[in-house]
């Protein structure tokens, strides 16, 4: 198909400036109620984040590395997934997790390390994963997802499954061997794979500059012979649209595509990190104050004559509530029972295990 | 499953190949990945004439990259195909050693048993060859460490089919280490037609009531010369071939360990860490009272292989012999 995008651009793709205001001569191709989908979806995962910051500062919740900025690029790159296809998220992607189809109440639950949780919280929280929608619990080092993101897609075409994979990475993992491993597999064997680089500009205290001489993460596709495209990711429609395209090229046989979505976290690294040893808090203000994917759909959707006062008070106070739900699920849920420490090792357990089990329970 | 009375004389490159050879022919979602594996047929030619049958979706071709290929058959592990995946020398492993540590063997524990990942990771290893320090090594026990995988070295054509098949039919990643000094110098009766050897079970290759020697691998056979030896001085030893070190067969350890009252455990790995230590120590917990000597190992020696001295870093009879007489006459 005619790429409506052109990649390896030097300023970001976008559809909306700062003041909601479009900037591309292309229309959205998503309807009126889509747009305001992605708007909710936005607006409900800064509350669940929000809600998990609340957890840590009470001391219940011992970790979490926090979403809030990166709301736009997460979910608009999620939206137009299939239910099939698969998703490998690193350590933040509670917008794309939430646009898969988890709910507040598994996500919190995760982040509380309750049964409810589908990974029943055998990962620290933000590790966000769930079978039945194929998002793959991950693991925490960086970049090492990449190649397994692949193998699905590779599977994918041998099964004919029809299914795409979208693999999350940050600005960091590109310094990672796996990733170039994973990109170059990508290539030879034109997997139906789209590489979802959130560039929040740091990985911990590193930034950008000190991470690579490429002039963007988007132009180190080239060298793996696919196209890479450089996305304001703090404009959701840009981000949904680019992605839309690069999903549904993959889908039917283009191969792959990189995508770098360049935003940025609020927060720091994580609730360990101390940010301010690394950077301003006027650097944090300008993007939170004028760049914020939240506000820029809000005011779009208003000058679009799509949203208004009402409509916002209503969304609120829906919102609200299906956190508090979800809360109240999480909280609900148990801790799962000490004897299932043993359990997932393997698909049974082993003799030494059995051991290990009756030594510590008195029973196998 | 149909009894299969038809053998063939077959070297265990013929076996790991004719185990692969059958599994892809009973299951269209087995398939072979790695470097060279495909119309070249492997540098050893364990995959020989399997591209012409199954084509390149099913025996593919990969670039030159450990981690993309044990990384990318665990995505495709993962989403319904049983990947058999080559290592060409397992010294050449480590450049995705984190793909088996951190992922594969974590996946199904880390999401609580949602994701799952049947695939092998199949190559040959050990010394004995003159490969020098990077053709040769041992390194079985920083798989065996590893919760989440199990490890399996055979020691003959007819174990290698049969327990490569058990291999590709478990749920779990499986690590198979083949003893590439015996690829070719072995020859064993191996059935035509699929059939299974379980993982997890040891197997006494031969008996005896002074001392059990306790191996696996190329290092069997070894073993199997130095009782060999000890017979023609009047000792009567009792072999074991481990087959499987992850889960290992601990009943049929303690079983010979208490008949015997001596252990001796013959590995290639250097022996500072080596599994020996896990046997040993297994031995020691469950059946100490049983001993009339201490428990000995007999390993390579704490040191990277040479190319030229090869001679005086692996075990062999003479250690084996040495070792056994100390714990005999203690």
């Amino acid at each position: 198909m005619a790429a409506p995008f052109k990649p390896f651009t030097d300023s970001p793709i976008g559809y909306i400036n700062n003041d909601g205001d479009p900037v591309a001569k292309m229309k959205p191709t998503f309807t009126d109620d889509e747009l305001k989908r992605l708007y909710r979806l936005m607006v409900l995962c800064r509350a669940i984040d929000d809600r998990g910051y609340i957890m840590v500062r009470q001391g219940r919740a011992g970790f979490l590395a926090q979403t809030a900025g990166q709301e736009a690029s997460q979910i608009g790159s999620a939206f137009t997934l299939a239910q099939k296809d698969w998703v490998f998220t690193t350590h933040r992607e509670l917008g794309a997790a939430l646009t898969k189809g988890m709910t507040p109440g598994q996500l919190l639950a995760h982040v509380l390390g309750k049964d409810l949780d589908p990974s029943k919280g055998r990962n620290m929280p933000s590790h966000y994963g769930d079978g039945p929608l194929n998002i793959v619990t991950p693991s925490s080092v960086v970049g090492n997802k990449t190649p397994a993101a692949v193998g699905v897609a590779m599977a994918a075409t041998i099964r004919k499954t029809g299914q795409v994979s979208l693999c999350y990475m940050g600005d960091g993992a590109t310094s990672e061997g796996d990733t170039l491993a994973a990109l170059n597999f990508a290539g030879v064997f034109n997997a139906p794979v789209v590489f979802a680089l959130q560039n929040n500009q740091y990985a911990i205290s590193i930034d950008v500059k000190h991470q690579t001489k490429s002039r963007t993460f988007a132009d180190k596709a080239a060298a793996f012979g696919f196209d890479g495209y450089l996305v304001d990711g703090n404009d959701v429609i840009a981000c949904a649209e680019v992605s839309r395209f690069a999903i549904e090229k993959a889908r039917s046989g283009g191969g792959p595509t990189l995508i770098e979505f360049l935003t940025y976290r609020y927060g720091p690294h994580s609730s360990a990190d101390d940010d301010s040893r690394y950077r301003k808090k006027e650097e944090i203000e300008l993007w939170r104050k004028t760049r914020d994917p939240i506000m820029r759909m809000h005011k779009y959707l208003t000058k679009q004559g799509l949203w208004d006062d009402a409509a916002e008070a209503k969304m609120q106070a829906e919102i609200k509530q299906e956190v508090e739900v979800g809360l109240a699920e999480a909280e609900a849920s148990p801790v799962p029972a000490p004897e299932t420490v043993f359990d997932h090792t393997y698909a049974t357990l082993l003799p030494h295990q059995i051991d290990e089990k009756i030594e510590i329970f008195g029973h196998a | 499953m149909a009894i299969q009375t038809a053998t063939k004389t077959l070297t265990m490159v013929q076996a790991v190949r004719e185990a692969m050879l059958e599994e892809m022919r009973l299951d269209s979602t087995v398939c072979i990945l790695g470097e060279d594996v495909g119309p070249r047929g492997g540098v050893f030619l364990c995959t020989e004439g399997l591209y012409a049958e199954f084509g390149p979706h099913r025996v593919i071709d990969t670039p030159l990259s450990e981690a993309g290929i044990l990384g990318s058959a665990m995505g495709m592990a993962m989403n319904g195909l049983r990947p058999v995946a080559e290592i060409q020398f397992i010294d050449f492993l480590f450049p995705g050693y984190d793909q088996l540590y951190s992922e594969i063997a974590k996946i199904r524990y880390r999401s609580a048993g949602m994701f799952k990942v049947p695939m092998v990771i199949r190559g040959p290893y050990g010394g004995g060859v003159r490969g020098g320090v990077y053709h040769s090594q041992s390194p079985e026990e920083l798989f065996a460490h590893i919760p989440g995988l199990k490890v399996v070295i055979p020691s003959n054509p007819y174990d290698a089919k049969g327990l490569l098949i058990s291999a590709i039919r478990d749920e779990d990643p499986v690590v198979f280490l083949e003893p590439k000094r015996i690829y070719r110098g072995v020859k064993t009766e191996v059935p035509e037609g699929a059939y299974t050897v379980p993982i997890g079970k040891a197997k006494v290759v031969r008996e005896g009531t002074d001392a059990t020697l306790v191996s696996y691998g190329a290092m069997l056979h070894v073993a199997l010369e130095a009782a060999d030896r000890l017979a023609a001085e009047g000792k009567n030893v009792e072999v074991i071939d481990l087959r499987s070190l992850v889960p290992y067969d601990g009943e049929t350890i303690l079983a010979s360990v208490k008949k015997t009252g001596h252990a001796v455990v013959v590995v290639e790995a250097p022996k500072l860490g080596s599994f020996a230590n896990e046997i040993s120590a297994y031995i020691a917990e469950k059946a100490i009272e049983y001993l009339e000597g201490p428990i000995m190992r007999v390993a390579s020696i704490d040191t990277s292989i040479p190319y030229n001295l090869e001679k005086y870093y692996l075990p062999d009879a003479d250690r084996i012999v040495k070792a056994t007489k100390k714990t005999l006459e203690f």
